[in-house]
């Protein structure tokens, strides 16, 4: 004892009857250093050594946005120092600080409720934990989010939800990628005090499409929000108070909007899920496939999810300019419809009219047979509405080869004129029209013709006051909107200046024109496409930093088929056609086709057109090959295969090539690649991949015209939002869709 | 028909130590084989189908791509192999797609004697097999 000034002392267990028997006696010394008797000493002796912490990430790999560089405040979370843009919230600084906070309620895109509560996190000076989603972020601010505190409020934040919640998981479909879930196990405690009756609630119906188990509902009212602010549809609410809470329509009442599937993905337990999935899966079974949607010219990313050689489900993807994380129902819900109908096997007609399934040699002998038979002036091409860029150029290449000049693509009126792409385009990107003030809408129903294009005029509407007026039919919009008239007469009156939206459209600084193309099918489209051209000079639309004229296209192949020149420029070269190759093409008017026509539809449905046809080629649908799709806005995006093909299909542009090969006009490419390098030489921005080619040439190029406006009013484009194209046409959920859901 | 030959069943691999002994077990083989082949065509009803000619002529095509083989280590092996193949056809372990797809020689080949597939390029002849290519 007393050894010079290092104090050392053995402790040896207190009494033998304490220790335990197969312990072997350790030896501990007491050391004590210069440092640990007084803290100045402690501060004499080494300085803190700066924490060296890594460089931090955003979450997800999000970019930080500043919409003014000067306001940045800095805050720090859990010691490590952070810059955010002014209005930000404590969640989104630890966003930005790379730490994701578990939560419930709070939805980035949807506005603020605060509820669950699962998102506390410590806050110093400040006696209680806060909820960082919706306590602004304030400069100095020190944010902790794994201290005890925090980590009990989460604890106790999961025990409260779960204590209500029903013991589903093996029956719920959310299971295996629940939020709550995944959130208990990572943040909650692991053992509940609940021992008293869970309480239910009784089911809700809303439609054919959302399946609702309310007694899973954590009433996070993320649905609700998204119904009201998103859709623009006050379906949903909530009832009651406290325990007995419930979400409902209050009134028997159905979700008729048509981006309603969205609230399955927004809904963070399984009380809302996919009515048409139900039970039919395991979301780990799943592989998920990064596409794009075709159903419509907005190609929304999607995923499709698929089992084997089955498509189950698609979910869509995020892209900011294009979908943000919404997709419409018809996109989402249309699936089933690859799986009914398709073509799997080359078939001729025979004598007593029955189709009879023969061999790809065969029928590729035949086809080539009749097309040296026919003048080539009777040929004609008619590319679809799912059809990809690679088939449309080896169409028309095919075509071109065998001397005749009539292929163009459905939607495609005669006369269009392709030269100028501004007079076809979306101009303003679809991300572009969130900056416009003043919305004109002239022939088009963004809402059942392109869904997502309608919440992003929503967006706009409910985010800056932006003033929307139509002219058109009669029919509902989800944002207030200012019905000018029914017909051409009125564009005649704003063209001319006599209208008092004039006034209106003179004072927007950001105005947008959105004319649909159901227009191109009028005869006098002409003179109407000069009026809103004449509209849009008068008015300051174009300029070099803003281009407000738009035009909605109906079909995914319409753009690139424009791009490509596929247009219809003979008056009458389906009357009187010999030969007829319709590529996917079900709107064609089939009466039109003469009687004695040899008529080849080559497609993967055996939709409308397939009963005219005299010989059958199966092609593969767009969850199965590799195919360029081109925007309304101008933006080429590629699908990927998901399922393998079904039968003996084949793509679509090997099809066409083989049979060149077969007629004797063999085409100088033979992959993909060579189909690919073919297109570059005629529209060169289809190759760029998800790359938007602005328009070159404004309206200064355009040609006069001598033509009347004729007084027909403006004609609804589509009937039924749920059935457009042959998937659609044959999917069960669609057809349940339009039966119960569509407004009469 | 003539009296059906039963196959022995060599249960010792065989060990041969030169070159000569391995080059007559082959020709023991083949013969064995040829000898079983009316047997297959019964049991697998290939008689409209195939000619015994034709069979002999793909085993022997068989045994022709190892001709080059010289260590007879590796000989004894492959006819281990090739016995154990032909064992398993004639115990009926196999079934008649099997034959057909394996030894009825090669997919196209029923077509590839046809003229009108000579002047036909890579991409038709694949595009008539799948769509994969």
């Amino acid at each position: 004892m007393g050894l010079g000034s290092l104090v050392s002392r053995a402790i040896r267990p207190a009494s033998r009857l304490l220790r335990p028997h197969n312990t072997t006696f350790l030896l501990r010394t007491i050391v004590s250093k210069p440092e640990l008797q007084s803290p100045e000493a402690a501060a004499v002796s080494q300085p803190q050594p700066q924490p060296n912490l890594p460089p931090r990430t955003p979450v997800g790999g999000a970019r930080v946005h500043f919409s003014n560089p000067d306001e940045a405040i800095e805050v720090f979370v859990d010691g490590f120092p952070v810059k955010i843009p002014k209005g930000f919230t404590v969640l989104q600084a630890c966003e930005v600080a790379g730490v994701d906070i578990p939560r419930f309620c709070y939805h980035s895109r949807l506005s603020i409720a605060g509820n669950c509560r699962m998102c506390l996190v410590e806050v110093e000076k400040s006696p209680k934990p806060v909820a960082s989603c919706a306590m602004p972020a304030l400069p100095g601010m020190k944010i902790k989010t794994d201290t005890p505190i925090a980590k009990k409020a989460r604890e106790g934040v999961m025990e409260f939800l779960l204590m209500n919640h029903p013991l589903d998981c093996p029956i719920c479909d959310q299971g295996g990628e629940c939020d709550l879930q995944d959130q208990s196990m990572a943040f909650g405690s692991d053992r509940g005090r609940f021992t008293d009756m869970k309480r239910s609630v009784v089911d809700k119906n809303l439609g054919p499409l959302v399946k609702i188990v309310m007694t899973r509902c954590i009433q996070c009212t993320r649905c609700v929000r998204f119904a009201s602010e998103v859709a623009g549809v006050q379906d949903l609410g909530m009832l009651g108070r406290g325990s007995g809470e419930e979400i409902g329509t209050y009134v028997e009442k159905l979700m008729t909007s048509e981006l309603s599937g969205n609230v399955i993905d927004i809904c963070p337990v399984g009380a809302l899920t996919s009515k048409p999935f139900a039970f039919k899966a395991r979301n780990w079974e799943l592989k998920g496939t990064e596409t794009i949607d075709v159903t419509d010219a907005v190609g929304s990313n999607i995923r499709v999810d698929s089992r084997g050689p089955e498509v189950m489900r698609i979910i869509p993807r995020l892209n900011e300019d294009i979908n943000e994380e919404w997709i419409s129902d018809k996109t989402r819900f249309s699936y089933d419809g690859l799986k009914r109908q398709r073509l799997s096997d080359p078939m001729i007609r025979d004598a007593d009219g029955r189709f009879k399934a023969v061999s790809w040699r065969d029928a590729l002998a035949v086809v080539g047979d009749i097309v040296h038979q026919v003048k080539p002036e009777e040929i004609v091409g008619i590319a679809g509405q799912l059809s990809d860029a690679e088939s449309m150029m080896v169409l028309k290449d095919f075509v071109n080869r065998m001397g005749s000049d009539n292929v163009w693509c459905e939607g495609t009126a005669l006369g269009i004129d392709a030269d100028l792409r501004y007079r076809y385009l979306m101009n303003t990107s679809i991300a572009g029209l969130e900056n416009a003030d003043l919305f004109l809408l002239i022939g088009t129903q963004p809402r059942v013709e392109a869904a997502m294009v309608n919440a992003r005029i929503r967006k706009t509407v409910r985010a800056s006051n932006a003033k929307v007026a139509y002219i058109g039919p009669p029919s509902d919009f989800n944002y207030d909107c200012k019905h000018l008239g029914t017909g051409p007469d009125t564009l005649k009156e704003i063209a001319q200046g006599s209208h008092p939206f004039c006034s209106a459209l003179k004072n927007a600084k950001n105005p947008a024109i959105i004319v649909g193309a159901g227009l191109f099918d009028r005869t006098d489209k002409d003179a109407i496409l000069s009026a809103v051209e004449s509209i849009a000079q008068a008015n300051n639309v174009i300029r070099p930093d803003w281009n407000g004229l738009n035009f909605l296209l109906l079909y995914a192949a319409q753009a690139a088929s424009l791009d490509l020149g596929l247009i219809q420029r003979s008056p009458k070269a389906l009357e009187s056609a010999k030969f007829v190759y319709l590529m996917g093409s079900d709107d064609v008017d089939v009466d039109k086709i003469p009687k004695d026509a040899f008529v080849v539809y080559q497609g993967h449905h055996g939709d409308k057109a397939v009963y005219r046809a005299n010989l059958i080629l199966p092609a593969t649908a767009f969850t199965e090959k590799e195919g360029t799709y081109e925007n309304t806005e101008g933006l080429t995006q590629q699908t990927v295969p998901a399922v393998p093909t079904v039968g003996d299909a084949r793509d679509d542009w090997k099809i066409v090539r083989a049979l060149s090969e077969v007629s004797g006009v063999k085409l100088p490419y033979n992959s993909i690649e060579g189909v690919r390098s073919r297109i570059k030489t005629v529209a060169p921005n289809l190759v760029h991949t998800d790359e938007r080619e602005p328009v070159a040439f404004g309206p200064s190029l355009k040609p006069e015209s001598k033509e009347t406006i004729e007084t027909t009013p403006f004609k609804p484009v589509v009937e039924n939002f749920y059935m457009t194209n042959s998937i659609t046409r044959a999917s069960k959920i669609m057809a349940q869709c339009s039966a119960v859901l569509l407004k009469k | 028909m003539s009296a059906p030959f039963t196959l022995r069943k060599i249960g010792v691999p065989p060990n041969s130590a030169n070159l000569t002994e391995a080059r007559r077990r082959v020709f023991d083989f083949f013969r064995a084989a040829c000898r079983s082949l009316p047997t297959v065509m019964d049991i697998y009803n290939l008689q409209d189908v195939v000619a015994p000619s034709q069979l002999r002529f793909a085993i022997s095509a068989q045994i022709r791509n190892n001709a080059h083989i010289t260590d007879p280590k590796v000989i004894d092996l492959l006819l281990f192999k090739g016995m154990e193949e032909l064992t398993d056809i004639v115990d009926h372990a196999k079934q008649r797609h099997h034959i057909i797809g394996q030894y009825v020689v090669g997919e196209g080949l029923v077509q590839n004697t046809g003229s009108k597939d000579q002047g036909k390029s890579d991409f038709l002849k694949n595009f008539y097999t799948s769509n994969y290519f």
